[in-house]
Parts: structure tokens; sequence; C-alpha cells
């Protein structure tokens, strides 16, 4: 999986594209509670180009979720593939973490 | 009869993605849909994950095969390793699906999601081998046709 960076305003955004595996997730893991650990607190995760998560994927989502609810941050996704949607919604994810439709959506959210 | 692939995988996590570029092309090929080739790959991510973290007690190479076919009304998998027995549907704890962000906790989580996708679910140990197996029923033609046979 590739992640590139773009900050807008004190917004940053994640484009995660490919595959979120349990191969590669300790990495995007450590990578995302860093981000937070030094002070990013609206984080847009854009997957828009990703094609796959896993279970071990999830569990980061929540977790980057639950370091930030208390700092008063914001997790924002947007752009989820029908299969991903899926996955979180079975998952209880939708109703916990915020979903924006757009990126554009998703960046007015978290600058909110 | 149906048509097959055998895939032999070292206990490498590293291994995922060459077994989700082979299901998918295969799964393809077949006219499979997308959507139920994820829900495989979810499959083999989650049980291939315990296999190589948890099944083992000593480190060293170890081989995972997988075997994935189609016999036209359903797709499926079965997966056979040498490691400790573990039987993954009834041994991994609930999910927890409903509590708040601060509570949630996600364990279980990638078998609950296997077992809610898949419409069949199995596990078996044999002699030395740990064999799980998933399937899905495919809403193509070739159910219509077997219908049709018990109809006479």
């Amino acid at each position: 999986m590739n992640v590139t960076d773009e900050r807008k305003g004190d917004v940053l955004i994640l484009h995660l594209a490919g595959r979120l595996d349990s191969s590669n997730s300790p990495v995007f893991e450590k990578d995302l509670l860093n981000r937070i650990g030094t002070g990013e607190r609206r984080l847009v995760l854009d997957f828009a180009d990703l094609e796959y998560i896993s279970s071990a994927g999830l569990r980061i989502l929540l977790m980057g979720a639950k370091r930030l609810r208390p700092q008063g941050g914001q997790l924002v996704l947007c752009a989820l593939k029908d299969p991903i949607r899926e996955v979180l919604q079975l998952s209880g994810f939708l109703s916990i973490l915020t979903v924006c439709a757009t990126i554009e959506d998703g960046l007015a959210k978290a600058a909110a | 009869m149906g048509r097959e692939i055998v895939l032999t995988l070292r206990n490498d996590l590293g291994e995922l993605s060459r077994l989700a570029e082979a299901v998918d092309s295969f799964g393809t090929e077949l006219g499979v849909p997308a959507q139920v080739l994820y829900h495989f790959n979810l499959a083999f991510d989650e049980f291939i994950t315990n296999t190589v973290s948890y099944g083992y007690m000593e480190a060293g190479e170890h081989a995972i095969e997988v075997r994935v076919g189609c016999d036209g009304e359903r797709f499926w998998a079965e997966m056979s390793d040498d490691g400790r027995p573990f039987d993954p549907f009834s041994e991994a704890p609930e999910p927890d699906l409903d509590s708040s962000v601060d509570e949630r906790r996600i364990g279980g989580l990638g078998v609950y999601l296997v077992k809610t996708l898949m419409d069949e679910v199995s596990y078996r140990r044999e002699g030395d081998y740990n064999r799980i197996y998933f399937a899905k029923r495919l809403a193509a033609n070739s159910a219509g046709d077997h219908q049709s046979q018990r109809a006479t």
C-alpha cells in the first residue's frame, strides 16, 4: 500500500492506495499513531484508491479514533469503495467513525 | 466437474498479496463477482494471519496449502496447515459491535466477518493438519439447472 500526504490548513490528508492487509498494517499503524502522537488532530483518510482493507486495517482505524477522541480530534474516512463500506457496516463501524462520500465533504467535516 | 487451483504458501504474511492476486485472477476468469473475491481475501487474510502468528510452536518454515475452486454452484476454498490444532470458528471471541469508540473492543471481528459473509464454513483436524473450509453459493444460472433437475 502507498500513502501520500497532503496538507490543507490544519487538516492532514492521507491518500491510501492499494491493499491494507495484515502484512503491511503494522507499518501503517505505526505511521498513523506517530502522526497523532506528534500533534495531528484533524486527519482525513482518503480511501478513493484503496482496494482492500482487512480486519487488521479496521483495527487501526478504531485505534486512531480512540486516540483522537479524548483530544477533541477528528478522524474522517472518505470515498470508500462499496466492498470496503460493506465491511465497515458489518463491523458496526459506520456508527462510530465519521465517513463521508467525497474528499471535499471529508475536509469540511475535519476542519469543522 | 469444477475447476480449482492449488497454491503452497510459506508461513509469511508477505504471501498474502501473491495469494490475493491468484484468487482474483482465477475468480475473475470464472466470472465470480469482485465482492465475493473480496470476501475470500478477507477470510484468507484472517486465517493465514492466525496461523502464521500463533500456529507454530517454534520458528522455521512451514507450508500452508490453499485450494480454491468453483463447481458452478459454489465458489469454495480449503486451507491446510500443520500448526497446532485451532478451530477459529469456535475459539475466536465474540466481537463487540455496539459499544462506543472508547469502549469498543476489536477481537474476533475478522472471524465474525467471515462467518457472516460466507454461506458455509467448517473446520476439522485431520492427523497433524488443520483444515478450514469456506464457500459462497453463486447466484448463477447453474443454480437454476439444479432446481429444474430436482423438479423432474
